[in-house]
């Protein structure tokens, strides 16, 4: 079973954020998008994307609703709420403060 | 309100469980399809693109349950879960089940009930404004003229006055009616801030003798009488012959000073009458603390007050009076004499309590062992320690709630049966199942069996040698229990035994009373006296008839300042204090008291004659130890007539079992024709009657005949007198024996499931030992050995125990000290006997093995 620490501990959320901020979106879908934005780097793994996704619902800082695919199939859409997006501009910030810092170890060792 | 959306969120996940499952389920579907749809897009075959989906997804049900988890609602399916299937599990073993539920009901039955009586009494806050800040004096100041002093001198806490328990008669459609009433200072009803219902309260003006009559009624008595009609206010009452104005109704539920009482009056200031001012009725205190004034500084200030009361009597008091006056919360005061009794009592249904959560314990720990096999399949098939402890917790949990449930039923009914078995206690009859009392109760039943059956069933292997250490346990609670009842079963022994210097049998004693003009001179009182005396003994049966101030061991006060001779007084000094009594000449024959010295009195001790006493044989021995008393002469503090010792009486008990209080210096018996009860108000005299036994309705029918207005109440013998005065004792001491007894059933039973469990367990060795050669009585002793150490050991616990809980007796016991050796024998005794008794049966079977079945059975 995937566990979520393929992933650094805590940027799934991030992910999943960013994701969801682009516009109403269903869970198979999420993990398509962060594999092809991420050029095949990020393998996000259906055992840890249900879970986040199902907690980040109960957070309250997505939302879904039910409603049909193109392909005329129907699937839970995910969006964000306003609560989302104060918390994904949170989140954004701590990852680039992370980032940067990280950045700057690397770099003057 | 990212809040209200996670409740919301919350909520259904609680309430849309199964929309949800389905959301889930259709989701992961979904998202498989999606991903097998792309892997046929590459050109997978189905068969492959099935396996590679399922491959990468991996336990759908782990992952499902690992969504599900987020929803942090878990705990609460699971409690369900949890519940359901403990009351499952619960219901396959009925047996067990009813065993267990009924102890548990019996010990939180009968611990919410005392618990309830308890705090109903001692607790619950009294119906008044700001109970917390009325204040009683203790010991001393009493009577109109020092409380209505008091009152005016007072400036932190506002003071009122009553005397309670006054009867009169009143008249109602021409028939006459015997009230208890009391009376009261203007400012009662603002003092304890209850307002009446109906109308008003006394007025500051009606305190004064010649001003015009007003009364209060109860709100039972204005419901009962007079048909709760309003338009009672301003109608007349005929009170004593006196008509009174009703001015107010007091609402519902106000009870002071008593429940009974009917009716108030206000209080009759007469300055010019020194004797009714200053030693006439006792108007008891009863103060508001001021707002910000404290107990202590009330206290400093009555101190004060005292030293400028003394001085205002119109004769010179001893410098000692009032020095002793404390100031008590009413609250407490109220309740003295029922804490120790309802907190003994409440201490002992707690263990009563303790022990059927024990029993419990015991039962559930054989169930354990029982089904030791079946948690190893469980732990097998997965199952955590901890998930089974959560089990276990669960049905804990399922008999606790089932016990109290079934326990505050039977409490519902208890409470209303208790105070019949209590007696005379304040606030009784306003007790019901107290919600602070039943939570106590299944506080303490959760709290034990967290502690009895939770944590050794965490152990690895539950043992019975866990249930032994229970049982001792029991036993030892048990013991302690049996000491407390022995000693009070002693004390009611000690009580039966002493003697009160009254040696008669057939003998009746009553209270005569009649209007106020019966006794207004002396002439009209003899002759009254004499008139009801001839009546009493035309009645068939009764072949003599005395009259006397009041009825032995009523624990009525009688008592009288006097000055002795040979026994001068300093002035300021406190004046001796003798029991009164008033006793016509067949009063010593008819209650058997004998005399020791000179003579008791005869018809010629009437008035006008010389005045003479009869003292007891200890206050003769205390005045005149080395002479004879005969001849020396006593007088009354308040008066100025020397009455002669003429003979000697042996010693009785007037007061009660227990002795006079300690400043009384003696009894004395004075002719009751030189002392008639000569008074403006009722008359009140008690008589004795002697004959086998008489129906008091015959009784009160021939005197009605002669005289409408006198009424005769309370006809007694005076063993059911000597009995009604220890009643008290002897509920406490019932009730105690009765708890003792359920505590020993328990206890008992226990012990045989404990041992019966034990022997069941040890059938291999059993077989083995009596297959190398071991004697069935062996066996059978092995088997009793265990059942005298368990015991013995709680026994030795058990008294230790009781050393430390009997002083919750001490007050209520008599004769005996709170170690009294007896009770600490017979507790122990009465238990290891039970115990071993209880061993017999477990004993016996285990001896009758027959090892060639046992060895087989292997």
């Amino acid at each position: 079973m995937a566990k979520s620490s393929d992933l650094i501990q805590g940027t799934l959320d991030l992910l999943i954020l960013k994701t969801v901020s682009l516009g109403p979106v269903h869970g198979w879908a999420i993990a398509k998008r962060i594999q092809q934005m991420s050029n095949e780097v990020l393998l996000v793994q259906q055992g840890s994307l249900y879970p986040a996704l199902h907690r980040l619902e109960h957070q309250g800082w997505i939302q879904s609703e039910t409603r049909e695919t193109e392909s005329g199939r129907v699937a839970k859409f995910y969006s964000l709420t306003r609560d989302g997006k104060k918390q994904l501009e949170k989140e954004l910030g701590q990852w680039e403060r992370l980032s940067g810092a990280i950045g700057l170890v690397v770099k003057h060792s | 309100m990212l809040w209200l959306r996670r409740i919301g969120m919350r909520v259904r996940s609680i309430f849309g469980r199964h929309k949800l499952e389905a959301a889930l389920d259709s989701e992961l579907a979904f998202h498989m399809a999606e991903q097998k749809a792309e892997y046929l897009s590459r050109g997978m075959s189905e068969p492959e693109a099935e396996r590679a989906v399922r491959l990468e997804f991996g336990n759908v049900t782990a992952m499902a349950e690992q969504c599900r988890d987020q929803r942090r609602t878990r705990w609460l399916e699971d409690l369900t879960a949890d519940t359901k299937y403990a009351i499952r599990s619960l219901l396959h073993s009925p047996g067990f089940t009813w065993a267990a539920v009924a102890t548990l009901a019996l010990g939180a039955g009968v611990n919410v009930v005392f618990f309830s009586t308890a705090y109903g009494v001692l607790l619950r806050p009294l119906p008044y404004r700001e109970p917390d800040r009325l204040v009683e004096i203790e010991l001393g100041m009493g009577g109109v003229g020092p409380v209505t002093n008091l009152r005016s001198m007072a400036q932190r806490a506002d003071y009122a006055g009553y005397s309670p328990k006054i009867e009169k008669t009143i008249r109602q459609n021409g028939e006459a009616l015997r009230v208890e009433t009391a009376t009261a200072t203007w400012n009662l009803s603002r003092v304890l801030g209850v307002p009446p219902s109906l109308g008003r309260w006394f007025e500051p003006g009606e305190e004064h003798a010649n001003s015009p009559r007003t009364v209060v009624l109860s709100d039972h008595t204005w419901r009962e009488r007079f048909a709760a009609d309003p338009a009672i206010i301003g109608r007349q009452l005929l009170i004593d012959e006196e008509p009174h104005d009703v001015v107010g109704v007091m609402p519902p539920g106000f009870a002071f000073p008593s429940r009974e009482t009917a009716m108030w009056l206000p209080i009759r200031i007469d300055p010019a009458n020194r004797a009714l001012m200053w030693s006439g009725p006792n108007l008891l205190p009863i103060g508001r603390l001021n707002q910000g004034v404290s107990l202590p500084s009330a206290q400093t200030e009555l101190r004060l007050i005292v030293d400028r009361v003394r001085p205002l009597f119109p004769w010179r008091m001893p410098d000692v009076w009032g020095t002793s006056s404390t100031l008590v919360l009413h609250s407490q005061a109220l309740v003295k004499d029922a804490r120790p009794k309802l907190l003994a009592l409440a201490m002992a249904s707690f263990l009563l309590l303790i022990i059927a959560c024990g029993n419990v314990a015991n039962l559930l720990l054989t169930r354990c062992v029982l089904r030791a096999r079946e948690f190893a399949v469980r732990e097998a098939l997965g199952a955590g320690r901890g998930r089974l402890l959560r089990m276990i917790a669960a049905e804990n949990m399922v008999l606790v709630a089932a016990g109290a449930a079934a326990g505050l039923s039977i409490s519902l009914v208890l409470v209303k049966a208790l105070p019949l078995a209590l007696g005379q206690l304040p606030r009784l009859d306003e007790v019901t199942v107290a919600p602070v009392a039943a939570a106590a109760a299944g506080g303490i039943m959760l709290l034990t069996f967290a502690v009895l059956s939770v944590a050794p069933a965490a152990r690895r292997r539950p043992s019975s040698r866990f249930s032994l250490v229970l049982a001792v346990f029991q036993l030892s609670l048990t013991t302690a229990l049996l000491i407390g009842a022995s000693l009070l079963g002693r004390t009611l022994w000690q009580l039966a035994s002493v003697d009160t210097g009254i040696h008669s049998h057939e003998i009746l004693a009553a209270s005569v009373s009649a209007g106020p003009s019966r006794c207004s001179s002396v002439e009209r009182c003899v002759a009254f006296l004499e008139e009801v005396s001839s009546t009493l003994v035309g009645v068939p049966g009764i072949h003599g008839v005395s009259w006397s101030n009041g009825i032995p061991l009523t624990q009525k006060h009688s008592a009288m300042s006097v000055a002795v001779q040979d026994h001068p007084k300093e002035p300021g000094e406190p004046a001796f204090v003798l029991w009164h009594v008033a006793a016509t000449p067949g009063y010593f024959g008819a209650l058997g008291i004998p005399l020791r010295a000179g003579r008791f009195f005869t018809a010629a001790d009437r008035a006008g004659g010389l005045p003479v006493v009869v003292i007891s044989e200890s206050t003769a021995k205390k005045f005149w130890p080395n002479e004879s008393p005969i001849g020396k002469s006593i007088r009354p503090v308040s008066g100025n007539v020397w009455r002669t010792v003429i003979g000697v009486a042996g010693d009785v008990m007037h007061y009660s079992l227990d002795g006079y209080p300690s400043w009384i210096d003696g009894v004395q018996y004075v002719p009751h024709a030189q002392a008639p009860p000569v008074s403006s108000s009722a008359f009140q005299q008690s008589v004795f009657l002697e004959c086998a036994g008489i129906d008091a309705a015959l009784l009160q029918q021939s005197l009605r005949q002669r005289f409408p207005d006198v009424a005769i109440t309370g006809l007694k013998s005076l063993q059911g007198v000597r009995a009604a005065s220890v009643s008290n004792r002897r509920s406490t001491a019932w009730l105690m024996s009765l708890l003792a007894a359920l505590a020993l059933f328990l206890g008992i039973v226990g012990v045989y499931g404990t041992l019966s469990q034990r022997a069941e367990q040890r059938r291999p060795e059993v077989g083995i030992r009596m297959a190398l050669g071991a004697r069935p009585i062996e066996i059978g002793g092995v088997v009793l050995r265990e059942a005298a150490v368990v015991g013995l050991v709680g026994s030795a616990i058990g008294v230790v125990a009781a050393l430390g809980l009997t002083r919750f007796l001490r007050t209520l016991l008599f004769g005996i000290s709170e170690t009294d050796p007896i009770a600490y024998v017979a507790g122990p005794a009465i238990l290891v006997t039970t115990a071993l008794l209880a061993a017999a049966l477990p004993a016996l079977r285990a001896s009758r093995l027959d090892p060639a079945k046992v060895l087989r059975s292997e």
